[in-house]
């Protein structure tokens, strides 16, 4: 047992990102939220599949214990990372790149393009808890623990 | 027999409660060697081997009564399993068969939202008494982790696993009989053999179950005995166990301190809602809808009917 580097977590997705034939059958387009599909998980790491329509968008989020890397494999994702006293820095992942993260990352992901996005996720160790981060109207920034089921196990499964 | 099919998706299902139906109660009011009930000073009271006397109140084994629990608790469905550790199964053939065709036919009889496991008579395990038992709407086949806790018991069972396989019908492994020392306090079987019987099916079933029946769902009730949470050490030791879709946990007892710690070891997705009632009474775990959802409805789903199951949209 041993927890993936962010180079070993980018690697990894990059060469499942390469790999279709182990994720295209799993990619739903047309549902209203992301559709989650866990491709592999073992002692160390978890992989996912997501495909992102409308405009769905995670909110900010923290990933607790597990560090991360997504490789886009169809269409483009936003990324922005919290910035405290300032807009959030804005990153746009397109199909073909990949970007990776620690545990101590915070971020917001969404798509914001008329064409779907498809994403290869993987984590290390497998995710658990997650943070969920709102600001209150007076901008008071509250953290929120929740399971990684909230996540990627949503009550209603697209 | 009330069949749980694909289309209850989106109803929360309780893998694992017990109910002695008015045949078995019978059968074991007439016996004169444990398990026996008897009627004392204080009311019924059941009596199995080696263990002092414990008092029954037969109003939990009444199905009006459980099945009103069951919709404040907001179970759409209940599965009734056999009271294994009762020793029924165990006992030699011509003793054991009353008392396990009064479960089936009593349970068997049981309004909704009831359906049940089946029981295996350890004294020669049979599949063709267990195969018209799965045609009659039985859920699959429940039996004692001591009978699954070696090469020999997996072997003996075989059999039986191989007709549940075939039929696509999953397998509930359930704590077995257990004698306290006089004077224990109540909880000491449950604490002590329970989880080590189960601890030890969990690696019996990692060792040599799995490798025989690749194909078989099997619940594990009470987290396996927190078996899953030794892997570190499983792997210190030279062992290894990769990712098993095919196994399920029910939750039965545990609260959210050991089911997160499952949840973080080997994710949602295995673990499914057994409340063990009227043992224990079914409390709501606090780790938000989305964990709900799953151990409630989907993972129930799929460890009962097999095929992945889409939710609604």
């Amino acid at each position: 047992m041993s927890v993936l580097d962010r180079a070993e977590l980018r690697a990894l997705v990059a060469r499942i990102a390469a790999e279709p034939a182990s994720w295209r059958d799993l990619v739903r387009h047309g549902t209203p939220e992301r559709h989650f599909e866990q491709l592999w998980r073992d002692d160390d790491v978890d992989v996912w599949v997501i495909t992102w329509t409308n405009g769905n968008d995670t909110g900010f989020h923290d990933h607790d214990v597990s560090g991360g890397a997504v490789a886009v494999v169809e269409g483009e994702l936003i990324e922005e990372r919290l910035v405290l006293g300032g807009p959030a820095r804005r990153l746009r992942h397109r199909a073909g790149e990949t970007f990776d993260f620690d545990a101590s990352h915070v971020h917001r992901m969404h798509q914001d393009s008329a064409a779907p996005a498809v994403s290869i996720h993987a984590y290390s160790p497998p995710l658990w808890r997650m943070g969920a981060y709102s600001v209150e109207a007076d901008g008071t920034l509250r953290r929120e623990s929740i399971s990684y089921a909230e996540e990627l196990r949503p009550v209603v499964a697209a | 027999m009330n069949r749980i099919t694909s289309t209850d998706v989106g109803t929360s299902i309780d893998i694992h409660q017990h109910l002695w139906p008015e045949p078995l109660l019978r059968v074991l009011e007439r016996r004169r060697e444990p398990p026996m009930l008897v009627r004392g000073g204080e009311g019924w009271a059941l009596r199995l081997a080696g263990e002092t006397e414990a008092l029954v109140d037969l109003d939990d084994h009444d199905p009006d009564r459980r099945a009103a629990l069951a919709g404040a608790d907001g179970f759409g469905r209940v599965l009734i399993a056999p009271s294994v550790p009762l020793g029924i199964e165990a006992l030699p053939a011509g003793e054991a068969e009353p008392l396990l065709a009064a479960y089936h036919e009593g349970v068997a009889a049981l309004p909704a939202p009831f359906g049940a496991w089946a029981a295996v008579g350890l004294a020669a395990p049979d599949p063709a008494a267990l195969a018209p038992l799965l045609d009659d709407g039985f859920a699959g086949a429940c039996v004692s982790a001591g009978a699954l806790d070696s090469q020999a018991g997996c072997e003996r069972l075989g059999p039986v696993l191989e007709l549940l396989e075939r039929r696509d019908r999953p397998l509930l492994i359930h704590p077995g009989p257990a004698a306290a020392p006089r004077d224990a306090p109540s909880w000491w079987s449950a604490l002590t053999s329970y989880v080590a019987s189960m601890h030890t099916a969990w690696y019996a079933f990692i060792a040599w179950g799995r490798r025989a029946h690749p194909r078989l769902r099997v619940c594990f009730a009470m987290l396996a005995g927190l078996a899953p949470l030794h892997r570190e050490r499983l792997t210190a030791r030279g062992g290894s166990t990769g990712a098993d879709a095919g196994v399920f946990l029910d939750v039965s007892s545990y609260g959210e301190r050991a089911v997160d710690a499952m949840v973080r070891e080997i994710g949602v997705d295995q673990l499914v809602l057994g409340s063990d009632r009227p043992v224990i009474a079914h409390r709501e775990l606090a780790l938000g809808d989305a964990v709900r959802a799953a151990i409630h409805e989907r993972n129930p789903q799929r460890l009962l009917c097999g095929a992945r199951v889409e939710a609604p949209a």
